[in-house]
């Protein structure tokens, strides 16, 4: 994380493997406790596929706060897709364990 | 009883074999062609990844290029695989969904196996239940051989309690595409100079950990040519989707687009880099 003129910018990432499940990994940029860009891979299955576009999309600009991103996350899977291989809590502790594993940051 | 086509193309190289998939379901969607099973190979060797894996994440390229490997993202999701030109035969079958077959229910003990979300418990089991049915063909392939192989969901099938075979599959326009790998042979060693290993530390644990969950036919039964088991994968997919596959060709159209798709799609670094 680097601190320049009050503006804080963090690189963020994890990996986590769903119990009996798909492997998943994250990798994020934020700018004062705010998602700016994020990038999720694994061996999940998204239907239609191009629907990880908007997963990301809609996570962009969020807090890194657990609430708000399981807000974001419950949204997408309310959307007319089909994950399998992970759930909302999965993608939630995911995220949250690359705010973690970044050591500069707690979780509200 | 109904009659699909079956295609045998032989060994290609990983984007031709890519675009071929992606050309006969584009057709089958435009209903210029019926359902269709195809048997092939990769040559040379090749390393698929899942639509959604990161491409430096799980493949070493330089030891890829190294060992003329191909590396090549899918269209569908899942994890890497690697097609050995000496080890692998893939299949794949390209259905619409609403096909009578998928009304057979094999297993009801999905749901609570994978903790689905309430309202699309419907559509969740249709897929994965036709993972199920699609996956039967190789299930009576490796029986035919003298495996007794079963279903794991979600999309593995497992020779005593060990992965033989994996698969995935896509949606679109109200048609299935479903394409798997059937293991002949592995080599553990060389996978794992291809894929990336998190902590080199543990590659020997991990080489000997694939040891113990993935098998091939080889492993089980002692060496059975790949034609051989082409021959029985058709066999297999004839007795559990309960149809009769007809030898035939892509069409001028399927070439055209699988053509186009190789140059502009699977060759490129946009489609194969863009995670």
């Amino acid at each position: 994380m680097k601190e320049e003129s009050g503006i804080s910018e963090g690189e963020h990432s994890a990996e986590y493997k769903v119990p009996g499940g798909k492997l998943l990994r994250v990798h994020i940029l934020s700018r004062d406790n705010i998602i700016k860009s994020i990038k999720i891979t694994g061996d999940f299955f998204i239907h239609p596929e191009e629907y990880i576009d908007e997963l990301e999309k809609l996570l962009m600009h969020t807090k890194l706060n657990e609430d708000e991103i399981r807000k974001k996350i419950k949204r997408f899977y309310d959307e007319d897709v089909i994950v399998i291989g992970a759930d909302i809590e999965d993608f939630v502790t995911l995220i949250k364990s690359a705010f973690e594993s970044s050591g500069h940051r707690e979780l509200k | 009883m109904e009659k699909w086509r079956l295609l045998l193309t032989g060994a290609k190289d990983a984007a031709a074999n890519m675009a071929i998939d992606s050309a006969i379901l584009k057709a089958r969607m435009n209903d210029s062609v019926p359902n269709t099973i195809r048997l092939y190979r990769w040559m040379p060797s090749a390393i698929s990844i899942g639509y959604f894996q990161g491409i430096k994440e799980e493949v070493d390229l330089n030891a890829c290029k190294k060992n003329d490997v191909d590396v090549i993202r899918r269209i569908t999701g899942g994890g890497a695989v690697f097609h050995d030109v000496d080890g692998e035969v893939t299949y794949s079958v390209v259905v619409n969904e609403k096909h009578s077959m998928f009304s057979k229910k094999m297993r009801s003990y999905f749901l609570n196996e994978i903790g689905v979300h309430d309202e699309m418990k419907e559509r969740w089991s249709n897929l994965l239940n036709s993972y199920a049915i699609l996956c039967g063909g190789v299930i009576e392939a490796l029986a035919l051989l003298g495996l007794k192989a079963s279903f794991r969901p979600i999309n593995d099938i497992i020779v005593n309690e060990k992965k033989i075979s994996g698969s995935a599959q896509t949606r679109h326009g109200g048609y299935i595409l479903q394409h798997g790998t059937v293991l002949c042979d592995v080599n553990p060693k060389l996978m794992f100079q291809l894929l990336k290993v998190t902590d080199e530390k543990i590659k020997d644990k991990m080489i000997k950990n694939v040891e113990e969950r993935v098998t091939s036919i080889k492993r089980e039964m002692g060496k059975v040519k790949q034609e051989e088991v082409i021959k029985t994968l058709k066999t297999g997919f004839e007795t559990a989707l309960n149809i009769r596959l007809v030898e035939g060709k892509l069409t001028d159209e399927e070439m055209k687009t699988s053509e186009k798709l190789k140059r502009e799609k699977y060759e490129g670094r946009e489609w194969n880099f863009r995670r």
